[in-house]
């Protein structure tokens, strides 16, 4: 029990602190939140475009050896997940091609020591989010819809925002007869 | 193309627009069924409770602290604090890619794999379905000629064992004093524990103890192992079945245990064997049982004499209810009467039998019930069996009793027909074989004792293993965990989960599974297999195959080339035979047998038991715990009883009169003595139980058992008179009351009232007969909703309650699959289970005699749905295949929608449950379900993960879905196949049928027109009535 006096002095402070407090929160949102969600972007990580361990080039390889996606991203069509090639897929090449670049090096090395390379994830939803990647392309959906002309990206960039309003506006489409049900994505 | 329009009402009674307002729907109020006593005394504190549905709110102003104000601050700062964080730049994550792709490993899609739990004596054949090479969910595998799919619900939990944060990394070594009191532990690596334990092993006088195993290849290394050192092998269970095994070879001269056929069986009568819940292979009888209960008009009478309130006779036709010391009585009496029906008895016999004509009047049930009984066994000779067994059943008269059952049975033709004799040779654990070792022990004759799958430092009195500790120079043992075998051990070589090991077993004679591992061993872990292989390599000793083997997959490999191959292969090659039993995960086939002759002379030793009066001790093992030993997993806790409805705890049994008798009240404090052992426990006032009966679940009460596990309860075994045959039941107890003291039990039913409507329906067969559709009350409903448009696929469920026996192998099932979170007896206690699948339990009848109906409720998709008509932010709205979704991000926790579902399937997230598992809790988690945090509901999606997953599988391989494709993890759970999912507009499909044209089909709460996608197949009972019993106080046609 603590003593009465104590008590007493703050019953004061907490009847200061509520009304002081409240004004700091409503002002604090009214401050915040258009700061949010109205800026279009913010908070969406578009235009997010981190250097990564091996400077994997996607215009080199699509762009001017017209290498398909589905190449190396291979389980695209029968998994949600568009997976990063394991490093057995470069080195089918890389075993013979420019063996000698450093990033080949760090990559053969990686994968002589049977170590995962440590790429940085670029697109990513919240984990209350499921997209898939094979129903999309079942549908006849490009991969530069979502991911951009990534034929002339040196370092892979988030072109859209990924946002939710983004999804449901190609969803609500009439020509693309998509579902828009809640679960949908969230399940 | 034209837009099909379901307003929802296709399935009531005559156009629904045309009801007047004069005809508004009647609320039925049955008040024939309840759910606990206060229940069914109308008690106002109950009433009370009911209508308060969440028992407490954090929201509600405490009077000393003024906390809820306090509360409501600090969240809203948290709220803020979020809505500031979700503006800043993310944390950044990795992704890291595999190495060396491995071929069969697709990311984000299941892989499964058959493999074998080995859970005390039943043994599963599953299918796993592992992800990224992580074991995720147990399925049943239905080509499984044992168990045809069907699961258990400590089956579905298995997988918490392997992801045990308190599993073992690695072999420890005990830091003992000269006392050995010091039970501090230190890791070593395999190479030091091996290099010591093969120079003790070098002094000889060697001691293997280990519970029942059914697998060859384990035998064959033990036996492998014990012959190159001159080891001495003992076989302990502490649930054994020594009884049937005495009756057996009094009455045939064999000892081995039967296997049942009751799939063949017509008429089966139970003296306490709970087949159906614990006893022997609940999964194989759940699922051997259901399938005589689908052809209604010709389906089996199940009659059981119950000491305890048991699931089996929870699901009897007629239930009857005994002490132990009147199952001999019983068994006598159906042979009395069956003497008199012709049946080929002796003039000796009959007389004994005549002494026991009166037995009903002296159990105080119908005469005629025994006639009738004895009738209809003898009517379906041949198809006839008669169980007795189980813990209730081994007494000090156990085995006589098995003798007198072994006799009716041959009476009735059952061997060879239902019953296949020594068709189980596994289970050969005894106690015998226990105090042979202590004797050894004690007699200075064992210098190194191995400990594997065997728990004697908590079933069995501390006092008898002092012996052991003195003269034994090393302990070693192979438990997963720290439990209390290893805290006496030298050793600790922890074995690798089942998951992660090669195996195989033999359920039954002649049939062989193979256990192939679905995860690569997550610790620095090793079987005994490989273990023993290692010292014997080590040692140089022991034939060929266990030196030459250099891993336990070899060995399991040889066995099989030099046993099984030659007489299952069939003309294949080895690789091939092997790759195709991987494939099914079975090979062989289901034992038979021809009939023996019964040994007539033994029935000279059955006696009646006379001058028995007080309260005699039934102990029982539970469906979720087993014989106790592998417990430390949180969804069998939080499972409640099946039916007492009861988690976290056991508790002392005990009738309404008696209990009246003594003022004792649910959760008052008893203290139980019997000799020199006392075990105190809370009362539980159980409808239906005999008068002279106290009934205690074993499996409780570890002191050692991991956190999970560790002193919940008491531990009953310590009432057990261990001994070569252990009188576990029937023994003479002495009750008295700790005054004062009050141990609260968490029950859940009681909850979630139904406020006394129909919600479950029954008929007898006699009422089935005439109207399929017996006693279900159609309701006209009146609907201003529009109605929803399904264009493509209408998703719907049938629950067949005839079938369905409350084993809550889907409850368990649901809860691994959509990773509902354990809350732990104290929220449950305040109402805040979280189970999307639950199994209500009714009584019907009297306390004193009541019947039970089970009844699976989860969410029933209405399409007029209540929640979604409150909910402020939209987030459980309807979707266009007719699911009721549930949108967790939108969720701001209203609650609205809980109050507002008239079946209570709604789930409030009052914490952040998931956020105190430890690591590797989470690698159990179902990657495609979402995670719930605070303050969201949640609730059944029909698996709707499962739903999607079906759909884009139908979709890439170009094909339109068929029925059956998506299956719920509830419905491949069900032994009895008594859950169907599937598409409305598909007219073929299952569930449609049922919709569309089965009469025993109804909707829960028709009148208010919910409009539920889940419809209920009526129960039908066998009991020989003409009509459901109809006595009790109903008032029906009560306007509200």
């Amino acid at each position: 029990m603590r003593p009465i006096g104590l008590r007493q002095s703050g019953g004061a402070l907490k009847r200061l602190a509520i009304p002081c407090l409240s004004l700091l929160l409503l002002a604090s949102l009214t401050l915040i939140l258009p700061a949010c969600t109205l800026q279009t972007g913010v908070g969406y990580n578009k235009g997010y475009s981190p250097e990564q361990p091996i400077a994997f080039d996607h215009s080199l390889h699509v762009g001017t050896h017209n290498i398909q996606c589905t190449y190396c991203h291979n389980q695209v069509e029968r998994s949600r997940h568009s997976n990063i090639p394991a490093l057995s897929t470069c080195m089918n090449c890389h075993a013979q091609v420019a063996t000698n670049s450093p990033q080949i090096q760090k990559l053969r090395e990686a994968y002589e020591k049977g170590e995962g390379v440590q790429w940085v994830k670029v697109h990513m939803l919240p984990d209350h989010v499921s997209f898939n990647h094979a129903a999309h392309l079942a549908k006849g959906v490009n991969c530069q819809t979502c991911h951009g002309q990534v034929e002339t990206m040196s370092r892979i960039e988030q072109v859209t925002d990924l946002s939710m309003g983004w999804c449901v506006n190609c969803h609500r489409q009439p020509e693309n007869n998509a579902p828009i049900n809640c679960s949908t994505c969230h399940q | 193309m034209g837009v099909k329009h379901n307003s929802g009402d296709q399935d009531a009674q005559g156009p629904a627009h045309e009801a007047r307002p004069k005809e508004r729907p009647i609320v039925e109020r049955d008040n024939r069924y309840w759910l606990s006593l206060d229940h069914y005394a109308q008690d106002p504190e109950f009433l009370k409770k009911v209508d308060e549905e969440f028992g407490s709110s954090p929201l509600r102003e405490d009077k000393e602290e003024g906390w809820a104000r306090r509360e409501f601050m600090k969240l809203m700062g948290a709220s803020l604090a979020l809505s500031t964080a979700s503006c800043i730049r993310r944390p950044v994550q990795k992704i890291v890619p595999y190495a060396q792709q491995p071929e069969e490993v697709t990311n984000g899609v299941y892989n499964s794999y058959t493999t074998t739990i080995s859970d005390g004596h039943e043994t599963l054949g599953v299918l796993m379905r592992t992800r990224e090479g992580r074991p995720l969910k147990v399925e049943g595998s239905p080509e499984n000629p044992l168990q045809g799919g069907a699961t258990t619900a400590r089956s579905q939990a298995w997988l918490m064992s392997l992801y045990d944060p308190e599993r073992l990394r690695g072999p420890q070594k005990n830091l003992f004093n000269e006392k050995r009191t010091n039970k501090d532990t230190v890791g070593v690596t395999w190479e030091s524990a091996d290099a010591a334990i093969s120079e003790q092993l070098k002094k000889g006088d060697i001691a293997l103890l280990t519970g029942s195993t059914s697998s060859p290849s384990l035998k064959s290394v033990i036996k492998d192992f014990s012959q190159g050192f001159r080891a001495n092998h003992y076989v302990w269970d502490p649930i054994s079945y020594e009884d049937i095994q005495a009756g057996q070879k009094a009455s045939y001269g064999e000892e081995g245990l039967p296997f049942y056929r009751l799939d063949k069986a017509k008429m089966i009568v139970s003296i306490d064997a709970d087949f159906l819940g614990s006893w022997l292979m609940p999964a194989t009888y759940n699922h051997q049982f259901l399938a005589t209960r689908n052809d209604i008009k010709n389906m089996s009478q199940l009659v059981v004499f119950d000491s305890n309130y048991s699931l089996t006779g929870a699901n009897a036709d007629i239930r009857v209810k005994i002490k132990p010391s009147q199952q001999i009585d019983v068994v006598m009496a159906i042979l009395n009467e069956l003497s008199k029906l012709g049946a080929d008895v002796n003039g000796d016999l009959k007389a004994t039998f005549a002494d026991y004509a009166s037995v009903g009047d002296e159990m105080g049930v119908d005469p005629e019930l025994f006639k009738m009984i004895a009738k209809n066994l003898w009517d379906q000779r041949g198809k006839a069996v008669v169980l007795a067994g189980g813990p209730a059943t081994q007494t000090e008269w156990g085995t006589s009793l098995q003798v007198a059952v072994n006799y009716l049975n041959s009476l009735l033709n059952a061997e060879g027909n239902t019953i296949y004799s020594q068709a189980m040779g596994n289970l050969a654990g005894g106690a015998q074989q226990l105090f042979a070792l202590v004797k050894a022990c004690g007699e200075g004759k064992v210098k190194t004792l191995i400990i594997h799958e065997a728990n004697p430092f908590y079933a069995l009195p501390t006092q008898a293993w002092n012996d052991i500790f003195k003269s034994v120079e090393m302990i070693i043992t192979t438990a997963p965990l720290m439990n209390e075998v290893a805290q006496h051990a030298h050793y600790v070589l922890p074995m690798s989960h089942a998951f992660e090991s090669w195996g195989d077993s033999e359920p039954v004679n002649g049939l062989y599974f193979l256990h192939q591992p679905t995860i690569r061993d997550m610790y620095d872990t090793r079987g005994l297999g490989l273990s023993l292989m290692t010292w014997a390599f080590m040692a140089k000793v022991g034939p060929e195959r266990i030196q030459k083997a250099e891993t336990y997959f070899e060995y399991v490999q040889a066995v099989w080339r030099d046993s099984i191959f030659s007489s299952q292969g069939k003309g294949r090659s080895f690789s091939q035979f092997w790759d195709d039993t991987l494939q099914t995960g079975f090979v062989g086939a289901l034992p038979s047998s021809s009939g023996r002759g019964f040994n007539a002379s033994a029935l000279s030793d059955v006696k009646k038991i006379k001058g028995r009066s007080g309260l005699e001790l039934v102990l029982y093992t539970t469906t979720a715990m087993g014989d106790g030993q592998n417990t430390n997993m949180s969804y069998l806790w939080e499972m409640p009883d099946p039916v007492t409805k009861i988690v976290w705890d056991n508790y002392a049994s005990l009738s309404v009169n008696t209990a009246q008798k003594m003022d004792l009240h649910e959760g008052s404090v008893i203290d139980i003595k019997w000799m020199d052992q006392t075990l105190q426990l809370p009362v539980h006032i159980q409808p239906g139980l005999h008068n002279d009966v106290i009934a205690v679940a074993l499996g409780f009460g570890r002191t050692m058992g991991g956190k999970i596990a560790s002193h919940q309860g008491g531990n009953a075994y310590t009432l057990v008179k261990w001994q070569d045959t252990p009188v576990i039941s029937g023994s003479s107890v002495e009750v008295s009351v700790v005054k004062g003291k009050k141990i609260e039990l968490a029950c859940t039913q009681g909850h979630h009232s139904m406020e006394g409507r129909q919600i479950v329906v029954e008929a007898t067969v006699a009422e089935y007969s005439k109207n399929p559709g017996a006693n279900i009350h159609r309701h006209k409903v009146w609907n201003f909703w529009p109605g929803h448009a399904y264009n493509g696929h209408k998703w719907a469920m049938a629950v067949d309650l005839n079938v369905c026996t409350g084993c809550s192998a889907c409850v368990v099932a649901c809860q691994s699959e959509n990773n509902v979170p354990v809350v732990g007896k104290k929220y449950v206690l305040q109402g805040r289970e979280m189970h999307w699948l639950r199994i209500d339990r009714y009584y019907t009848g009297t306390p004193e005699n009541p019947e039970t109906v089970f009844q699976p409720i989860m969410c029933q998709h209405c399409d007029n749905a209540p929640c979604e008509t409150v909910c402020p932010v939209l987030a459980t709205v309807h979707s266009d295949e007719g699911l009721n979704d549930m949108t967790y991000n939108r969720c701001v926790g209203t609650r609205y929608c809980s109050n507002n579902c008239p079946y209570k399937v709604r789930r409030f997230n009052w914490f952040n449950f998931r956020k105190v598992d430890e690591k590797p809790t989470q690698m159990a988690y179902n990657p495609d379900v979402t995670v719930r945090p605070r303050g969201v509901m949640e609730k059944c999606t029909f698996c709707v993960q499962r739903i999607k997953e079906g759909k884009l599988k139908a979709k890439l391989d170009g094909r339109t879905l068929k029925d059956g494709d998506i299956k719920t993890a509830c419905e491949t759970a069900c032994p009895g196949n008594g859950i169907v999912f599937g598409d409305m507009n598909d007219p073929e499909s299952r569930v449609a049928k049922v919709f569309k044209s089965e009469p025993r089909a109804y909707a829960l709460l028709e009148e208010w027109h919910a409009a539920p996608s889940v419809r209920y197949l009526s129960k039908i009972r066998n009991n020989g009535k003409e009509t459901m019993d109809r006595d009790s106080h109903s008032q029906k046609g009560d306007h509200s």
